[in-house]
């Protein structure tokens, strides 16, 4: 397979994953709003919190409203990381891949580009916000039925595995930081309402709310929380399971060299693969969630550039 | 229902005239149909306009869906342009394409073997066949060309003849293209859409299939290996997803199941050229490449194209890689060469040319070139160094001003340009009117023949070809950038 077009798999996979987790970040937040407790102004600073944006966004608007807001995640093309700045970038790459991917994916990333560019503020305004984002899911969760019913599971599909769970483990992992050490500044608010709050959105912004009662039942601990996050082999959002995705896909790629055996070992996941198998939920919290988080957020970092280095790096 | 709602269908057929002096590829002087057409007139042309209509809008969806979206999606524009079908085929019968394939055959052989001999020992030249100026001096001609000699001596992998029929039914060499030549993804999409729209028509009419054409492509690369390996690695180099033929070279690539590749995948290291593959470099042995002499390889030639890779000329000449078609093939194809075709045939195969040519006239030789300018606006001036129609003076529709500019530039300059006389293209039956404005009646409308010939260990020629239709009343100007459609082409089996 050509550097190039494994690169192009890669981004696009990341690409999809960064728009998905936006729109589904973005679409929590907002419900926040509507029927939480808080101030409107503190969901619009937590989600700019969490995604890291907060420098660009305050360069580019002086008010932190809804529609502010809204614009900046979803249409500005200013953000590299806006819902559409991520779906073009994701349709880019795929375009140079239409003779690598199914007809069926490009025209799903195609209209869903095409789909983008007609977006306008007005829709966020005087539009049914709910009904955007839920649409927009709908459109993502067809996006990962064609991959996972159209594309063969050859070298092509583990670059596009590999961007996706980096890109998917960076997140969740950012989200409980954030939340664990951001969002709640007084300690006596711990395990109240707006705390409770706080991490149901967090889960729900993972889509775990409902696969979290299933295990934990209905009542939210700090420690399950972080338990179903990261540790959960099960879980297909969680940090472990991303891990073991990825394990397998360099597993894999490794085996397919001309000579496997004559090819330097690559990119030992065993460190990262290592942090979250032996731990457990109280262990890192009692040890300190926030470095064991940027911990694995440096493992996921350092596997990126090793697969850059090894496999797509062009001269 | 009822048997008194079903009407007689009207035949879109019976109001179909063509002028005299035309040659009707369906019809004959007494309007029966030619050999070979009669199924195609009776249950094509017998139904009504609105059955026809029909088919060309399912036919426009297909292409939609089967990915010709390229132009529809790929364009950042989201233009909707799609190469405009028309349903009725044309229909070429078992007798008069055994005549053809002879011909295309004969012909493609002679211009490989001239280019050979340009690039080697320059018998021609020698014996006067070709004046040597003219080859030497023809804008196509590519010192680094001088000495390959590529296996089996093949030069031109891949040809696409342009071929009309002129007023007296006989067909004529219109143009060679043996660079690059391009349109065959739309014979083997024709040929997919006219299956699905009329099934029982192709089974009955016994059509020669196409779809073999990317295997038999692929297996003349093959045999290109340097040094004959029975599996090489073969890949396709394109300019990019910016190139009009893109969706072509996808196409190609992935039916022969070859890798496509852009200038930056590539490398050459110890003469050799490799691709970077996940897994390191990785040796190509056949480049079929789709881009132009001037920007495979900065170091020989265009210092600043980005779109082949430097080094390639060398590894080449090392007999490391092949490449398809060979470098410095234009000069076969060149139209100041043109004239001199049917010489050529002569000289190297020592037969006489089954295809003949438009008549051609050099204006390098005084006398000839008094006889073209008395005349101008009779004939076609065509600039020898350019393709794709630039800078082509049709003479009865040129203005005076035209005119007088052509007149100047030729005195100016009698090597850059030849002429041609006004070849009466043959007509087809076609279906006017579009899916804006609904079903029009049938019309004619003039057709050429692009037949792609393949040449390897043995010369295989595609059965059919593009037959382009120029949609616009009386023009003659077939080409898709100027209201040109097509026809799927039918050589029938008996």
């Amino acid at each position: 397979m050509l550097r190039r077009i494994a690169d192009s798999l890669f981004w696009a996979a990341r690409y999809i994953e960064r728009a998905e987790w936006r729109a589904r970040l973005v679409s929590v937040n907002h419900h926040l709003l509507i029927e939480g407790p808080a101030p409107a102004g503190n969901a619009w600073s937590s989600l700019l919190a969490i995604s890291g944006d907060r420098e660009l966004f305050e360069q580019h608007y002086a008010r932190l409203d809804e529609s502010s807001v809204l614009n900046f995640f979803v249409l500005d093309e200013r953000n590299p990381s806006s819902i559409r700045s991520c779906i073009h970038a994701a349709r880019a790459n795929a375009r140079s891949l239409r003779h690598r991917i199914s007809s069926e994916l490009w025209l799903e990333l195609n209209t869903l580009h095409l789909d983008a560019r007609t977006w306008s503020p007005a829709r966020m305004e005087s539009g049914d916000v709910f009904e955007f984002f839920s649409s927009l899911q709908e459109r993502f969760y067809r996006v990962a039925g064609v991959i996972n019913g159209t594309l063969p599971r050859g070298l092509g599909f583990d670059f596009l595995v590999l961007g996706q769970v980096l890109e998917r483990a960076e997140n969740v992992t950012r989200l409980l930081d954030i939340k664990y050490h951001y969002l709640l500044p007084r300690v006596e608010d711990v395990g109240g309402p707006l705390d409770l709050l706080q991490w149901a959105s967090v889960l729900r912004s993972a889509s775990a709310l409902e696969a979290y009662r299933l295990t934990y039942g209905n009542m939210i601990r700090t420690d399950h929380v972080v338990e179903l996050l990261l540790f959960d082999g099960t879980f297909p959002r969680s940090a472990r399971f991303c891990v073991d995705c990825l394990e397998a896909a360099l597993r894999r790629i490794a085996q397919s060299a001309p000579d496997p055996a004559a090819t330097p070992v690559p990119l030992a996941s065993d460190a990262l693969a290592g942090l979250l198998a032996s731990r457990s939920a109280g262990d890192v919290i009692a040890s300190g969630l926030h470095d064991f988080l940027l911990g694995v957020q440096e493992e996921c970092q350092r596997i990126s550039s090793a697969v850059f280095d090894q496999y797509l790096r062009f001269e | 229902m009822n048997a008194q709602a079903v009407s007689k269908p009207v035949p879109v057929s019976d109001a179909y005239r063509v002028a005299a002096g035309l040659f009707d590829e369906m019809f004959d002087a007494e309007r029966k149909p030619r050999p070979g057409c009669v199924r195609v007139v009776e249950d094509l042309l017998g139904r009504d306009r609105q059955r026809l209509a029909e088919l060309r809008a399912r036919a426009d969806g297909m292409f939609l869906r089967m990915g010709v979206t390229f132009n529809v999606y790929g364009l950042d524009e989201g233009s909707e342009k799609i190469f405009p079908f028309d349903p009725i085929p044309r229909v070429i019968d078992a007798a008069t394409w055994a005549q053809l394939e002879a011909g295309l055959v004969q012909r493609v052989r002679a211009l490989n073997a001239f280019i050979a001999d340009v690039y080697g020992a320059g018998e021609a030249l020698k014996d006067g066949i070709v004046p040597r100026d003219l080859v030497l001096g023809c804008s196509q001609y590519r010192r680094a060309g001088v000495g390959v000699r590529p296996p089996h001596g093949i030069f031109v992998t891949v040809a696409g003849i342009d071929l009309v029929r002129g007023a007296d039914g006989r067909f004529y060499v219109l143009e060679d293209n043996v660079r690059t030549p391009s349109g065959v993804s739309y014979v083997i999409q024709n040929r997919v859409v006219t299956t699905r729209l009329m099934p029982e028509l192709v089974r009955a009419s016994g059509v020669r299939s196409v779809e073999g054409y990317p295997g038999d492509l692929l297996e003349s690369l093959c045999e290109l290996a340097p040094r004959g390996q029975s599996r090489p690695q073969v890949a396709l180099l394109t300019p990019g997803l910016h190139n009009s033929a893109f969706f072509e070279h996808v196409f190609l690539s992935h039916q022969m199941g070859i890798e496509l590749v852009e200038g930056h995948d590539l490398v050459c290291v110890d003469h050799k050229l490799f691709m970077k593959t996940v897994h390191g470099l990785k040796q190509i042995d056949v480049l079929y490449r789709r881009i132009d002499d001037d920007f495979l390889d900065p170091v020989v030639f265009r210092p600043d194209s980005v779109l082949g890779v430097a080094g390639l000329m060398a590894a080449v000449r090392a007999g490391n890689v092949a490449i398809a078609n060979g470098v410095g093939t234009g000069i076969a194809d060149d139209k100041a060469i043109f004239a001199y075709t049917p010489a050529i045939v002569r000289y190297y195969l020592g037969e006489e040319p089954l295809l003949p040519i438009v008549e051609t006239h050099v204006l390098t030789d005084p006398d000839v070139r008094r006889m073209v300018l008395r005349d101008l606006d009779r004939f076609v001036i065509k600039p020898t160094g350019a393709s794709g129609g630039y800078g082509v003076i049709i003479g009865p529709k040129a203005t005076y001003r035209e005119l007088i500019e052509a007149r100047e530039r030729i005195e100016r300059e009698p090597s850059g340009f030849i002429a041609q006389p006004v070849v009466q293209l043959s007509v087809h039956p076609t279906l006017l009117g579009d899916a804006a404005n609904g079903a029009g009646p049938l019309g004619p409308r003039h057709v050429d023949l692009r037949p792609f010939v393949l040449l390897g260990k043995r010369p295989r020629v595609l059965s059919g070809g593009l037959t382009r239709v120029a949609l616009r009343e009386g023009s003659l100007v077939v080409n898709s950038s100027q209201g040109g459609g097509s026809k799927d082409t039918w050589v029938l089996e008996r």
